[in-house]
């Protein structure tokens, strides 16, 4: 086993915020005796990353996702807690640990938008220290796979969203740090260019074993992404691990999508002959049940030896529905 | 030598930005042009009245204006700027663009210090300069090696002064975002146009030592003419000195709260 390359223990962050009532009144009272409430964003969380995996963050809005990752790249002192990332304690913003790692942001931009991006690569490349040569090979690389030869030369201004996000990626990856942040990068694109980014962060994770944490609320990117997820909800790591598991244990039902070759009467009474299976409103023309999953084999096997049944289908439950429940509950 | 190649690469790269506005180059000309033509003019007017104003003639006065447009022109060609891009009115800090500046491998007060380039501040810069040289041969007979010496050094400590009242000015906006207090030097720094010996008594304290301005173009100016006292040369480099510290740290101060603090 190698050696972890993100180790958190204990990262709790708390911010204080000023609070004031409303009123004129209050604001002046608050300008003389400003009066501050702690906010914990994060809280006691404990976790390690081993090279080259993708983990998603994921978790509703003021989870502490951002603060994590901001933790992570050495923007924000934690409140208490530590954290070691490729040898280094982020929050010291040595160098060379700055050197290693990346973080791109869907939200905000890190280039000039007054010049096209071509020419903030080359200060970029000069600010990291990017040899000539290997500069020129890494961003070869990076243009031909996302496919963004027509946009070098145009002001950042003039592009659209989704090549702006192409941009910030290279700006992110042309030094080739070992560790990726990245905070929610698909956010606003249409669903063509985030397959797009996704196959591309898919490959280049593969092709420079560079670790990457990832935060989104589209599922879309953490189901084709991330084989491993973790879960933050009021600040706490509530789970930790594989997202078919975390599926499997909020979620202990399959739907079974029925179709039949002739009418059936009766359906209703038959399904009732089991208790725990449940009938979902039809889609399509299709039958769909919520079954428990011990009970799945039995179920389809009456199914089909006493219905016409022309197709039927057993599926896990989207995992938005599965998150939606996690979100709105905030319990596992 | 590697600061110096990114100090290239930022004046490359704004450069190229502000040449796409090819009109600014003229109405920047004009501005130049004028901001000259009405110093050396109010000069001209007085000096036609009186001969010397407290110790002070036409050449030495042209030599003091020579200085502030000097300080002016850096200002104006990359301190300003990358100071207010960091700090100002939709500054990073403002929109939160700062995080990616934190995370350069590079130090944060050269970066923050020398990243935006006016090119055509360059214009300020040779007008500054022509005026300077026009005066130094004004005064030609009377210069000496050690006058010269004292100029360059009290010059480079008025440079440092200007650039670190600024970054202290821009360091209050890590405490809060609205603290854009930099136009209090901007505005005071009109007064450093005339030696600070004129203004009554009170006001030149202040000028020299609290909001030192006043040290910043009168004491050059003064060595140039030769009535600065080695006394106040000391004092000048090591107010300098003092302030270039004192601002580094309150910048440091501001990082440090930036980080534990900020959402």
């Amino acid at each position: 086993m190698p050696e972890p390359i993100i180790q958190v223990k204990h990262l709790t962050k708390v911010y204080r915020v000023p609070e004031r009532a409303p009123g004129l009144g209050a604001s002046v009272r608050s300008l003389l005796k400003p009066h501050y409430s702690d906010i914990p964003a994060v809280t006691d969380i404990s976790f390690t990353v081993e090279p080259g995996e993708i983990v998603g963050l994921i978790g509703p809005n003021g989870a502490g996702k951002t603060t994590t990752l901001k933790m992570l790249s050495g923007l924000l002192y934690p409140t208490s807690g530590d954290a070691q990332v490729a040898g280094y304690t982020p929050w010291q913003r040595q160098p060379d640990y700055l050197r290693r790692i990346s973080m791109v942001m869907g939200n905000r931009s890190a280039l000039n938008w007054d010049i096209p991006p071509l020419d903030s690569f080359r200060v970029l490349s000069q600010i990291y220290r990017v040899p000539p040569d290997q500069y020129r090979q890494i961003l070869d690389e990076l243009i031909a796979t996302l496919d963004m030869d027509a946009l070098l030369k145009k002001p950042v201004r003039n592009l659209s969203l989704g090549e702006r996000m192409k941009c910030e990626l290279v700006a992110g990856l042309l030094y080739q740090p070992d560790i990726l942040f990245l905070d929610e990068p698909t956010l606003g694109l249409d669903v063509a260019m985030q397959r797009r980014l996704r196959t591309f962060l898919k490959t280049f994770n593969q092709q420079h074993t560079v670790t990457v944490i990832l935060t989104s609320h589209y599922m879309a990117d953490v189901t084709a992404l991330c084989p491993r997820v973790m879960l933050i909800h009021h600040g706490s790591l509530i789970y930790d691990g594989a997202l078919q598991t975390l599926a499997a244990r909020l979620a202990p039902f399959k739907l079974v999508r029925l179709q039949f070759s002739a009418p059936v009467e009766n359906f209703d009474d038959f399904v009732a002959q089991w208790p725990a299976v449940e009938q979902l409103p039809m889609e399509n023309g299709l039958r769909i049940l919520r079954v428990p999953r011990a009970d799945v084999p039995q179920v389809t096997a009456r199914l089909l030896e006493s219905l016409p049944v022309a197709d039927l289908a057993v599926e896990d439950p989207p995992i938005e529905a599965v998150i939606d429940q996690i979100y709105a509950e905030g319990v596992l | 030598m590697r600061y110096l190649k990114l100090i290239g690469a930022f004046f490359k790269i704004s450069s190229q930005a502000e040449l796409a506005y090819r009109v600014n180059f003229f109405i920047r000309l004009l501005h130049s042009g004028l901001n000259l033509l009405t110093g050396v003019l109010s000069l001209v007017v007085i000096f036609n009245q009186v001969e010397v104003i407290k110790g002070w003639d036409m050449p030495a006065a042209l030599a003091l204006l020579g200085v502030y447009l000097l300080l002016g022109a850096l200002r104006g060609l990359f301190i300003g700027p990358s100071l207010e891009s960091v700090a100002g009115m939709d500054g990073e800090i403002w929109t939160g663009t700062y995080d990616f500046t934190l995370l350069r491998p590079v130090d944060q007060q050269f970066l923050i210090s020398v990243r935006h380039w006016r090119i055509f501040a360059l214009v300020d810069l040779a007008m500054a300069l022509g005026l300077l040289i026009y005066a130094l041969v004004t005064l030609g007979t009377q210069l000496t090696i050690g006058m010269l010496l004292s100029f360059t050094l009290t010059l480079l400590a008025g440079v440092i002064l200007l650039y670190a009242a600024l970054l202290a000015f821009s360091a209050l906006v890590f405490w809060n975002p609205s603290f854009l207090f930099t136009w209090v030097i901007n505005d005071l720094f009109q007064l450093a146009r005339y030696p600070v010996g004129l203004y009554p008594g009170w006001l030149r304290l202040v000028l020299t030592w609290v909001i030192p301005v006043g040290l910043m173009t009168t004491i050059p100016a003064q060595a140039l003419v030769g009535t600065l006292s080695p006394l106040m040369l000391l004092l000048t480099l090591a107010f300098t000195l003092a302030a270039f510290l004192g601002a580094t740290w309150l910048f440091r101060q501001g990082l440090k709260r930036y980080t534990s603090a900020s959402s």
